[in-house]
């Protein structure tokens, strides 16, 4: 109906330049329906891409450790300590399909002292395997993983290292460092580390040692706790629950943490935000879309003289359909190109009180002038074919 | 080259159809320049409408140029009006946002004519209307009669064979009209359009070759050669 026809392409950009024209002339009346339009695709754009930043900070959460992963603890239900058996968690790993690797923990925390200063840290005891499975690099020293036996050798945190140094001697690989009454040596630093949800204690205040050594200076020295990775794309649930049942004694409770589902939880309470804002979004456009109606219907009978003219030179009512479709189309897909505008100007704001970091997702940009456009299309078409169908010798006879 | 058989037009009264043009018969040979008369209710701008495609007759039929045309679609009268009739009208109907040579480029451009060749022949047709130098007007800075120029430069840029003119000169002042009126008939002599033209005015009327005068939505005497 509207495109088939011969010689339309090469009168479409002489209509384009007309409806454009058109359009400008029609100032502020243009400018009033566009609002609905511009406010429609600005919450829709801005929702997109509020949703699409909450995504990526949600994944910051487990950008070391990954979403494959659980973090299994242990608390007591009785008198007695809630150990864990290392032989369980060691064969975990043999034994479960979807378990890559499971490295048990035992935490507990102490007061640091060296130089007259004193800090409160946490002790994390872990076999060296954790310092790959968490990805902790090293500002500076080594892990003490080569130490065969047990000498008393740690592995500082950064913000407990920079707690403990004086402004002389500053506290790095070689320092002795009193921890909860045992002199310990300091091997090595961590670089700073972004804390994550599984994380089992904050490394940055911390101190990292050899879990054989943890008896010393952990009541009960067993652990307590463990890290597994699973199988990409593992079932985390199904997963948790078979290793719960491998783990489980009398003496303790287990608690799972499992980074799949927490994930899902954030992004379920994110959809329930996104639908009322693509509601309020869809409204909007809808509401745009009926003014940009009006406006064109108000058009077509303000200009009735011209369809009559153009008809009488020769315009069908296909050419006459296509200049105001096009008309209708040019203003929503400029409402849409500002409220696109608009909707990353929200996304900023959201993105600088949340304290995101500002990412636009490039598609939300095109879909705003296009999801506009369309709806010009299927508000326009009304109008256009009002217009196509006018008698043009009353449409000449109008005033 | 134009050929009217039996051709009427009713419109529905509340009680019946009033008869506006009753059985015209007529013939008009190419590049002949008429006069269409008649008192003011008698069917002038109607048979004219008919003429031109804007409007279809009752009963009867309708050639141009060999063409029977009377059951045209919308989009065929279209495409013909496009290629075969130019229009003048006593209001001019300029569309005011577009510059002088922009509409009398019209035409062309539902012909898909590209735009470069669109502006040349509009230019050229506005030069032998007397327009050189108004090209770039817009009709709000045009007086009357260089707005009528404009219309007939439109009307005659598409080279077609039959203009009809609705009382061009009916919102013009006396010597503007002679103007206008010396222009068609110069136009008529020089391309060879056929020219049917509406007028109240006696005397322009008298100087066509041919005078078709309407009474009642007969036609009384088509008088062919008659002045
Ligand atoms: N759409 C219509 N519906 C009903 N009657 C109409 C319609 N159009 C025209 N008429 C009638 O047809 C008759 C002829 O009208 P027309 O416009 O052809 O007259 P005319 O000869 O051009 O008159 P004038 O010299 O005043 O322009 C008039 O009586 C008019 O009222
Ligand atoms: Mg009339």
């Amino acid at each position: 109906m509207l495109i088939a026809l011969p010689g339309i392409q090469a009168r479409l950009g002489d209509t384009l330049a007309e409806a454009w024209s058109n359009l400008r002339s029609q100032g502020r009346r243009s400018a009033l329906a566009l609002l609905g339009i511009m406010i429609g695709t600005a919450s829709i754009i801005a929702m997109l891409n509020g949703g699409h930043m909450a995504q990526r900070e949600s994944l910051k959460l487990f950008a070391k450790l990954g979403v494959d992963m659980l973090q299994i603890g242990s608390a007591p239900t009785g008198d007695r300590p809630a150990l864990l058996s290392q032989a369980a968690i060691d064969a975990l790993a043999r034994t479960d399909p979807d378990v890559i690797e499971a490295v048990p923990l035992a935490n507990g925390r102490a007061a640091a002292r060296t130089g007259g200063r004193t800090a409160d840290i946490a002790i994390l005891a872990a076999p060296p395997a954790l310092a790959t499975l968490a990805n902790l690099r090293l500002a500076a020293g080594r892990h003490p993983a080569a130490v065969e036996e047990c000498a008393l050798s740690g592995v500082l945190g950064d913000a407990a290292a920079r707690a403990l140094s004086g402004p002389a001697a500053a506290v790095g690989p070689g320092s002795a460092v009193l921890i909860g009454g045992y002199g310990y040596t300091i091997v090595g630093v961590l670089a700073p580390v972004v804390p994550e949800t599984l994380d089992p204690v904050d490394y940055n205040m911390a101190v990292l040692i050899p879990l054989h050594c943890a008896r010393r200076i952990i009541p009960d020295g067993g652990p307590t706790g463990l890290l597994v990775r699973l199988r990409p794309g593992a079932d985390t649930q199904a997963a948790s629950e078979r290793i719960t049942a491998r783990l489980a004694t009398p003496d303790a409770k287990l608690t799972v943490l499992d980074a799949r589902s927490i994930l899902r939880t954030m992004q379920e309470q994110k959809a329930v935000h996104s639908r009322m804002l693509i509601w309020i979004g869809a409204v909007s456009l809808l509401v745009g879309g009926i003014g940009v109606m009006n406006v064109m219907l108000m058009s077509v009978m303000e200009r009735q003289r011209e369809i009559g003219l153009r008809a009488a030179t020769g315009a069908t009512p296909t050419d006459i359909r296509i200049l105001f479709l096009l008309e209708a189309v040019l203003l929503t897909i400029a409402g849409g190109a500002i409220g696109s505008a608009l909707g990353a100007a929200i996304a900023w704001v959201i993105a600088h009180s949340s304290g995101w970091d500002f990412a636009l997702a490039p598609w939300t940009l095109a879909l705003g002038p296009a999801a506009a456009g369309g709806m010009g299309l299927v508000f326009g078409l009304y109008p256009a074919i009002t217009a196509s169908r006018l008698n043009p010798i009353e449409a000449l006879r109008a005033d | 080259m134009l050929r009217l058989e039996s051709v009427s037009k009713y419109y529905a009264a509340p009680d019946r159809a009033i008869a506006v043009l009753d059985e015209v018969t007529l013939s008009i040979a190419s590049g002949e320049f008429c006069a269409l008369v008649g008192p003011s209710g008698s069917g002038k701008s109607t048979l004219l409408n008919l003429i031109g495609l804007l409007d279809r007759p009752s009963s009867g039929t309708l050639w141009i140029d060999g063409e029977a045309v009377a059951g045209c679609s919308a989009h065929e009268s279209a495409r013909l009006r496009n290629r075969l009739i130019g229009f003048v009208f006593q209001s001019f109907h300029l569309l005011p946002r577009l510059t002088a040579w922009q509409n009398v480029a019209l035409p062309l451009q539902y012909r898909g004519v590209p735009r470069d060749a669109q502006r040349a022949a509009a230019e050229a047709m506005l030069a032998r209307v007397g327009l050189a130098d108004r090209t770039g007007h817009l009709p709000g800075q045009l007086s009357g009669g260089q707005s009528q120029r404009v219309a007939i430069a439109r009307a005659l840029v598409g080279a077609p064979r039959l203009l009809l003119a609705d009382e061009p000169t009916g919102s013009l002042d006396s010597s503007t009209a002679q103007d206008v009126m010396a222009l068609l008939a110069a136009l008529n002599a020089e391309l060879g359009v056929t020219v049917v033209m509406v007028t109240h005015d006696r005397e322009l009327a008298a100087s066509c070759p041919r005078q078709i005068a309407l009474r009642d939505g007969r036609v009384l005497g088509s008088g062919s050669g008659t002045c």
